[in-house]
């Protein structure tokens, strides 16, 4: 048997010199895990650790056809870590500057004072915290470097240079639809419009990763501990449709140059589903340029602001009387007198525009005779008329999706002095918004149901499922269907032969009421500033679009903003652009069409 | 029977040791080399992270370029730039059509034909058409 190579002393002396270095080696891990522990950890955190923020990306905005509106563009925040510049780069700084734009000499000085506050830094005989503190780690060179850029400054290799990737929006129509979409500022706060009222659905939830870095401040991907990814923003899908928007911001932009109002707005909208097709305003902005535009610009008229109706509102008293069945359109009303009796008191009636006689409710409603409108509304009382006011949606919210709205001014009955009665059916002592008024026509286009007015189509989330969708709101059913019907063809007759006579179409069935109110200025109406409508619907036997052309102290030299002179020829202009794009087939085959079916001259 | 002399027990736990440190060595090693292909494939997963970021960053660029592209303001300047002089119909120009398109259009095309004919063989022998429906 073998007795070893080893002698017992030896093996002893080996074995209390391991365990010596055990000793050792285990005492300086209890010093480092337990004794300086917390020191450690602290500077092993701050040298090591990170939480790197994963900013989720904002939904787009998208029309009812899928076109994008607004989105979120990438950009990179380019900075320099002056301690990690190299002397040997430096023949790569002019074409640095020149891919910022800034001039080459500026750029260098920049980089130079970094470098030299970096070595200064690193340099000085003060506390390591003290020093770290004080060391410039990043020195910004230029905002919002496009991808591209940034992507031909990364090939420089120029060590030290660094992105930060941020997300900015951007409105790829520039002004198209400014009001309705709103933008969001540059600290990514949601302002107005679709991007502050649906903002919870846009803006998604940020994630983060915590994890580790490398001396070069690598992510050490092994020792990532929490990894909650970001979930990006849903897509809202809008009811315009970009091709009719850019028609009526054309159209306003025509408006502006021929009357220059104080301010215009146009709503288009499907009288079936309440669905808004088009909303504008003037003046309006450039969403890209928000911070360039004034106040005013930003305002969405089409419902932060009231006006009178004026003789638009007719079809409250003419509905009304219709729906109730105190009149036919053949009743007659005389519209030449100028007092009236009424409930035991004589009342003066409002003025015409032109001399009226004996006047039929068809012809009240196309002539816009004020003294007949005043008469339907004394034939059913003030508590009935007001009943109807209400039910057309006049002093109440219209409950569009993205706030903003006014409710407009429509006093009961018991706050009306004695001339309300002969006043109010004319549109006078009652205030709405554009987009009440539109809506109040949109129920006679829609058998004479009142529709809450629908922007948002749908939700959609990233892998473009719809989250939600928005089906159509009946809020009120106004009149019978039968007195919709019956009132759109009367106002049919307000195109052919009426006050807007020659604004017709022949073969869509245009229908329509003008209006004109006179502004009021310190309290007092005034003769020679007036709000000038036209808000109408077609074809009238199938409604298909509800269009409304509201022009707010519109300039007319030499004579007065009448509806019929300012709105109307804008509303039967675009009701043409309207059947073209959305192929809208006559209700009847005109005389012009027969020729050009059989080849005849044109 | 000989006890066996002492050292031989110390041998043994020499011996035993030095496994020892062969078997911890081993499972070291191999923890390391697991360390590493943890390592590895994190980092790659990040790299691929990074890379599905920017392919996504640039498919958002591209269809906002796309958008911009095709807005309609931007389609009416290139319209008016390159002189094409497109534009909507407008109602007069419009024909509306009763009958059945294939069959209006077939009778079209035959009307050019016959044209054509008459005006590239005057005098030679007429053509003659013969038009199919595909209606049951």
């Amino acid at each position: 048997m073998s007795k070893g190579f080893a002698s017992n002393l030896r093996m002893t002396l080996l074995a209390a010199g391991v365990l010596a270095c055990f000793l050792c080696v285990g005492a300086r891990l209890v010093y480092l895990h337990v004794i300086d522990r917390d020191e450690l950890l602290k500077y092993v955190d701050r040298a090591r650790r990170q939480i790197v923020v994963e900013h989720a990306r904002r939904g787009a905005i998208l029309d009812a056809k899928g076109n994008l509106l607004a989105t979120s563009r990438s950009y990179v925040t380019l900075g320099a870590d002056p301690e990690l510049l190299r002397p040997e780069d430096e023949a790569a700084w002019p074409q640095l500057a020149a891919l910022l734009n800034l001039p080459a000499a500026d750029l260098a000085g920049t980089l130079h004072r970094g470098m030299a506050a970096g070595k200064a830094a690193a340099a000085a005989p003060v506390a390591p915290d003290a020093a770290h503190e004080k060391r410039v780690r990043w020195l910004k060179l230029a905002d919002e470097v496009d991808e591209t850029v940034f992507d031909r400054i990364t090939k420089l290799n120029i060590r030290g240079i660094y992105g930060s990737r941020g997300y900015k929006r951007v409105y790829p129509a520039g002004e198209l639809a400014a009001h309705v979409l709103g933008y969001v500022n540059r600290d990514g706060t949601p302002v107005a419009g679709a991007e502050k009222h649906l903002d919870l659905y846009l803006k998604g939830e940020d994630g983060w990763i915590e994890s580790e870095k490398d001396g070069a401040r690598h992510e050490l991907a092994q020792f990532r501990s929490r990894d909650v990814p970001a979930r990006d923003g849903d897509d809202v899908v809008l009811t315009i449709d970009a091709v009719i928007q850019h028609m009526i911001e054309d159209e306003l932009r025509s408006i502006a140059a021929k009357f220059d109002p104080h301010f215009a707005s146009i709503i288009v909208s499907d009288p079936q589903t309440g669905r808004i097709l088009g909303m504008a305003n003037y003046p309006t902005f450039n969403l890209n340029e928000f911070s360039k535009a004034p106040l005013d610009a930003q305002r969405n008229h089409a419902v932060a602001d009231i006006i009178e109706p004026g003789s638009v509102f007719k079809i409250v008293a003419a509905g009304a009387a219709l729906d109730q069945d105190l009149v036919t359109p053949a009743t007659t009303f005389d519209c030449g007198e100028t007092t009236i009796l009424y409930k035991g008191r004589q009342l003066k009636l409002p003025k015409e525009d032109e001399p009226f006689g004996e006047l039929t409710v068809a012809d009240i409603v196309a002539h816009s005779s004020n003294r007949g409108a005043a008469q339907l509304a004394m034939l059913m009382g003030e508590d009935k008329f007001y009943e109807y006011a209400r039910r057309y949606g006049f002093g109440q919210l219209t409950q569009f999706q993205l706030g903003g709205e006014r409710t407009g001014m429509l006093e009961s009955p018991k706050n009306w002095d004695g001339l309300t009665i002969t006043r109010m059916p004319m549109g006078h002592a009652v205030a709405a918004t554009p987009l009440q008024i539109h809506m109040a026509m949109s129920a006679v286009a829609n058998g004479g149901a009142l529709l809450r007015p629908q922007i948002i189509r749908e939700i959609r989330d990233k892998s473009g499922e719809v989250v939600r969708d928005f089906p159509p709101e009946k809020r009120e059913q106004v009149l019978r269907p039968g007195t919709a019907a019956l009132l759109a063809q009367l106002l049919t007759r307000v195109l052919t032969e009426g006050t807007a006579k020659g604004s017709d179409i022949p073969g869509f069935e245009l229908a329509g009421k003008t209006g004109t109110t006179q502004k009021i200025i310190d309290g007092k109406y005034v003769n020679n500033r007036h709000v000038a409508s036209f808000v109408g619907f077609f074809p009238a036997s199938r409604p298909q679009i509800v269009l409304s052309v509201i022009v707010d102290d519109a300039k007319v030299p030499g004579g007065i903003a009448y509806g019929r002179a300012v709105s109307a020829p804008s509303f039967k202009h675009l009701a043409e652009q309207l059947i073209e794009y959305l192929d809208i087939k006559p209700a009847m085959v005109p005389a012009q069409g027969l020729l050009a079916l059989t080849g005849g001259v044109r | 029977m000989r006890p066996p002399p002492p050292n031989a027990l110390v041998n043994k736990i020499v011996a035993l040791t030095l496994c020892l440190l062969v078997f911890s060595g081993t499972l070291g090693l191999g923890a390391v080399w697991v360390r590493q292909e943890i390592f590895s494939t994190a980092n790659r997963v990040r790299i691929a992270q990074a890379r599905i970021a920017d392919v996504e960053r640039q498919l958002d660029e591209v269809t906002a370029g796309v958008a911009t592209a095709l807005s309609p303001e931007t389609l009416l300047r290139r319209n008016e730039m390159l002189r094409l002089g497109l534009g909507a119909p407008r109602e007069v120009q419009v024909v509306r059509v009763d009958e059945s398109p294939e069959l209006r259009l077939v009778a079209k095309h035959n009307r050019e034909v016959f044209t054509l004919a008459n005006a590239s063989f005057s005098g030679a022998a007429p053509i003659t058409f013969r038009l199919a429906s595909a209606s049951p």
